[in-house]
């Protein structure tokens, strides 16, 4: 996995926190063999680091060798989810550990797909026994863009499962024939519909893990420090509401 | 009629040729309309994917991207990603073939030490994401008989590189990068070649100038050749100097004896 400073900056900081890596290269969808020399890759970081959590993305990149670069889509068919619970059981196999697949956003869906989006998480995660990183705002957006209810969407992933949360700001593009379709491009504030469905998300799941996603456009320090103390404060309230049910 | 459901493969290769070819009307064909276009839908996946890449070639091509106008490094970098796909999903190891597409893209002609700027680029971004390997270790090298010495083969870094390029690549990269423009002013681009030495230390990226002996010394000892036959080369290199600086700059990661005696 290379060498040089990135490498270093982020064994420094490793010393002093713990980090969650975060694939976007596995394509674990891929209709062809998973790319062993990058399986091989990410697991040379997982052992140099040793992060807290590991998690790719329920999509796929590469076709015929080529890596499009992109969180592609897929059907979702019996085909796919198989394929997927292949490329999960390999990669934890090689990586000696759990994985959580990240539910994406998407911008289209295909004409053959027959299990709902949230069941086929479900399903990926209790036949491998991956857990899920629940991207709150790839719900969000996916739910927007194809009009699905968000909060059936959330009541419908395995609680024991979510291992880890993500938020992001999300843009809203005007297509040339006046439709909207929402952009998962890490580029803004967390959307208050978002901030909402994530204390949802949290009064489900329990205190889990949470990252904010800004890598485009990105801030100026104290705009990343306020939105983060903001989801640390919904994340302590639900830690409480969390401890008075467990007590309970 | 209804048209079988494609399987997986078929459907990622009819989204290939929407996102990479621009033909739309197979995957199109397989989705949701919904209120929306299909292939407005596709060109949603299309810009992200020339957008990565193109973003790709600006963070392993800083000084090109500068010294052209933004329009035409985009422009470039559209056409050069239908040429040349990322074979691997680390996009550090993406557009080496960027720096030779550049040598006959027409509309950068009148800029011909940019294919030069670009290939000392990628030497410098090979240098910064080469893997960490620990330089050779002097004292196993001082160690060796006298025999065995002259014998030693060298192993380069893999951080080292060497290039030589017909314009001052080195010192318009310097300028450009640090926005000084009265040194690029000052830079006489038909000065002459350059014979140029990159590899990563401490410190950072070192590119660092010799003499056309000397590059062609250290570049016998990159290839493997044992001291005294690259040594019997290199007359006026001043080559123990040398060596001795570039042992001490770590640009070896190890050594062996070759077994062939000297005659």
């Amino acid at each position: 996995m290379g060498g040089g400073t990135s490498l270093r900056y982020l064994e420094t900081i490793r010393r002093d926190y713990p980090l969650s890596l975060h694939g976007v290269g596995l394509s674990l969808g891929s209709a062809e063999d998973i790319d062993a020399a990058h399986l091989t890759r990410v697991r040379s970081v997982v052992e140099r680091i040793e992060p807290g959590l590991v998690s790719e993305h329920v999509s796929w990149s590469v076709v015929g060798g080529a890596y499009l670069a992109d969180l592609l889509p897929l059907p979702m068919t019996e085909e796919a989810l198989d394929v997927v619970c292949r490329h999960v059981e390999q990669a934890q196999v090689c990586l000696n550990r759990r994985l959580l697949i990240e539910n994406p956003s998407t911008y289209l869906r295909f004409c053959h797909s027959t299990i709902p989006e949230w069941e086929f998480l479900s399903r990926v995660a209790e036949r491998t026994g991956c857990g899920i990183l629940c991207d709150v705002n790839n719900i969000y957006v996916s739910a927007c863009n194809h009009g699905w209810d968000a909060a059936t969407y959330l009541a419908a992933l395995p609680r024991a499962a979510v291992g880890e949360i993500h938020l992001a700001g999300h843009a809203v593009k005007m297509l040339d024939d006046g439709q909207t379709l929402r952009i998962d491009d890490h580029g803004s504030r967390v959307a208050p519909a978002v901030w909402a469905l994530y204390a949802e998300a949290l009064a489900r799941f329990g205190p889990v893990p949470t990252l904010i996603e800004w890598d485009t456009e990105v801030p100026p320090l104290e705009v990343l420090l306020e939105e983060a103390a903001r989801a640390a404060a919904i994340l302590r309230e639900a830690e409480g509401e969390y401890a008075c049910a467990d007590a309970a | 009629m209804n048209t079988p459901a494609p399987t997986l493969l078929e459907l990622q290769h009819a989204v290939y040729r929407s996102v990479v070819g621009r033909d739309d009307a197979e995957a199109a064909a397989c989705i949701v309309a919904d209120g929306i276009d299909p292939a407005a839908r596709l060109g949603i996946y299309r810009n992200t994917f020339a957008s990565v890449l193109t973003n790709a070639l600006k963070l392993s091509y800083p000084a090109v991207h500068r010294l052209v106008a933004p329009e035409c490094f985009e422009g470039a970098a559209r056409l050069f990603i239908e040429e040349e796909l990322p074979r691997c999903a680390n996009l550090d190891h993406y557009g080496a073939g960027f720096p030779d597409f550049l040598a006959r893209f027409p509309p950068v002609a009148a800029l011909a030490y940019l294919p030069d700027v670009a290939r000392l680029e990628w030497a410098v971004s090979r240098a910064l994401h080469a893997p960490d390997v620990p330089p050779l270790d002097l004292g196993r090298l001082a160690a060796l008989t006298e025999d065995e010495q002259a014998r030693v083969c060298f192993a380069p870094h893999p951080s080292a590189g060497l290039l030589h390029a017909d314009y001052p690549a080195d010192s318009i990269w310097r300028a450009v990068l640090a926005q000084d423009d009265a040194a690029l002013a000052a830079i006489d681009p038909a000065s002459g070649l350059v014979w140029l030495l990159v590899h990563r230390t401490e410190n950072g990226i070192e590119v660092t100038r010799l003499s056309e002996a000397a590059w062609r010394f250290t570049e016998a000892l990159f290839a493997g050749r044992p001291l005294h036959s690259a040594l019997e080369d290199a007359p006026g290199a001043k080559a123990h100097v040398l060596l001795a600086k570039h042992l001490t700059a770590g640009c070896f990661a190890g050594f062996g004896v070759s077994d062939n005696a000297i005659s």
